[in-house]
C-alpha cells in the first residue's frame, strides 16, 4: 500500500479544488466573478 | 442544537446576550484565541514529548481536562482562564499519546498533524465558498452521527472494565478501517458546525467572552479529529 497519508490527503485536495471552482463561479456584488482567466492581448 | 459538539449550542449565545459589557464577539478575536489555544497545546505537547517523566501526568491531565471542559461549558465567562488551562492539559495528553504512536509507527505524528490542519484549511475554504452549507438537515445528520459515535465509545469504555471491547473500534481489518474513516469524516464535519456557531455568534453580537467559548469548541473538535486521524493512520500502517 502507498503512504496512507497521501491517500487520505486526496479527498482534501478534491475539496479545495471544488471550493476554488465554486468561488470562481460565484459573482461579486458588482456582477463580476472575483477572478477570471482571460487571454492577454499583445502590447496590452 | 446547532452543533454536533455538545459545547456549542445556539442557546449558548441567547443566554449571554444580556451580559454584554466589554464589546461583542468578533471573528478575528475568535481566530486569535484559537491560535493561542493551539500554540499552548503544541508547547505543552512538545514539553511532554521531550520529558518522559511527564507521562505519569496523563491520568490527572485527562481528569483535569474533563473538569475544565465542564467549567467552560457551564460558566463561559471564565473561558479566558479555563480554555488556556484546558489547552495546556490536553497538550500533555496529546504529547504522550503521540509519542507512543510515534514509537510504534515512525513518522505517523507529523502525517497526522499535516492531515488535521489540512482538513481544517480545506473545510474552512469549503465553508467560505459555500460548497458545504450548515443547513438544518446537515446539522441534524452530523449531530446524530456524533451522538451515535459517542454512545459507541461509552459502551466500549464500559466493556473495557470487564476486559472486553467493541472489535470494530480497534480492528485493523477492512471494517475497522471503514469505521475509523467514517469517524474521521464526522469529526471533520463537526468543524463546519463550529464555523457556523462562531459566525452566528458574531452576527448575533454575542459578548466578547464568547470568543473563548468559540475557540474552545474548535479546539475540542481539532483534538478529536487529530486523535481519530492518528488511529486511522496507525490501522493503515499496521497492515503494511
Amino acid at each position: 500500500m502507498e503512504n496512507p497519508a497521501v491517500i487520505l490527503s486526496l479527498p482534501l485536495i478534491l475539496i479545495v479544488v471544488m471550493s476554488l471552482m465554486k468561488m470562481a463561479k460565484k459573482k461579486r456584488s458588482d456582477g463580476k466573478p472575483w477572478f477570471r482567466i482571460e487571454k492577454v492581448e499583445e502590447n496590452e | 442544537m446547532r452543533s454536533g459538539n455538545p459545547a456549542l449550542q445556539s442557546s449558548a449565545f441567547t443566554k449571554h446576550l444580556s451580559a454584554v459589557t466589554e464589546g461583542t464577539m468578533t471573528l478575528s478575536g475568535t481566530v486569535n484565541k484559537t491560535g493561542i489555544g493551539l500554540l499552548l497545546i503544541i508547547l505543552s505537547a512538545g514539553y511532554t514529548w521531550g520529558n518522559p517523566g511527564m507521562h505519569g501526568m496523563v491520568i490527572p491531565a485527562v481528569i483535569g481536562g474533563l473538569i475544565l471542559a465542564m467549567v467552560t461549558i457551564f460558566k463561559p465567562t471564565l473561558g479566558h482562564i479555563t480554555v488556556p488551562m484546558y489547552a495546556v492539559v490536553e497538550g500533555i495528553v496529546l504529547g504522550v499519546i503521540s509519542m507512543i504512536f510515534e514509537q510504534m509507527y515512525p513518522g505517523i505524528v507529523i502525517q497526522a498533524i499535516f492531515l488535521t490542519f489540512g482538513t481544517l484549511g480545506a473545510l474552512l475554504l469549503a465553508y467560505k465558498s459555500g460548497l458545504i452549507k450548515a443547513t438544518e438537515n446537515f446539522k441534524l445528520g452530523v449531530v446524530a452521527a456524533t451522538g451515535g459515535i459517542a454512545i459507541l465509545y461509552v459502551i466500549n469504555m464500559i466493556m473495557g472494565f470487564f476486559g472486553s471491547s467493541i472489535g470494530v473500534i480497534h480492528s485493523n481489518g477492512m471494517m475497522g478501517i471503514l469505521f475509523s474513516g467514517f469517524v474521521v469524516v464526522i469529526a471533520a464535519l463537526n468543524l463546519v458546525l463550529d464555523f457556523d456557531f462562531i459566525e452566528e455568534g458574531v452576527e448575533m453580537g454575542a459578548p466578547k467572552y464568547m470568543e473563548w467559548y468559540g475557540a474552545f469548541g474548535l479546539l475540542v473538535t481539532l483534538i478529536w479529529l487529530y486523535l481519530e486521524i492518528l488511529r486511522l493512520l496507525a490501522k493503515l500502517q499496521s497492515r503494511r
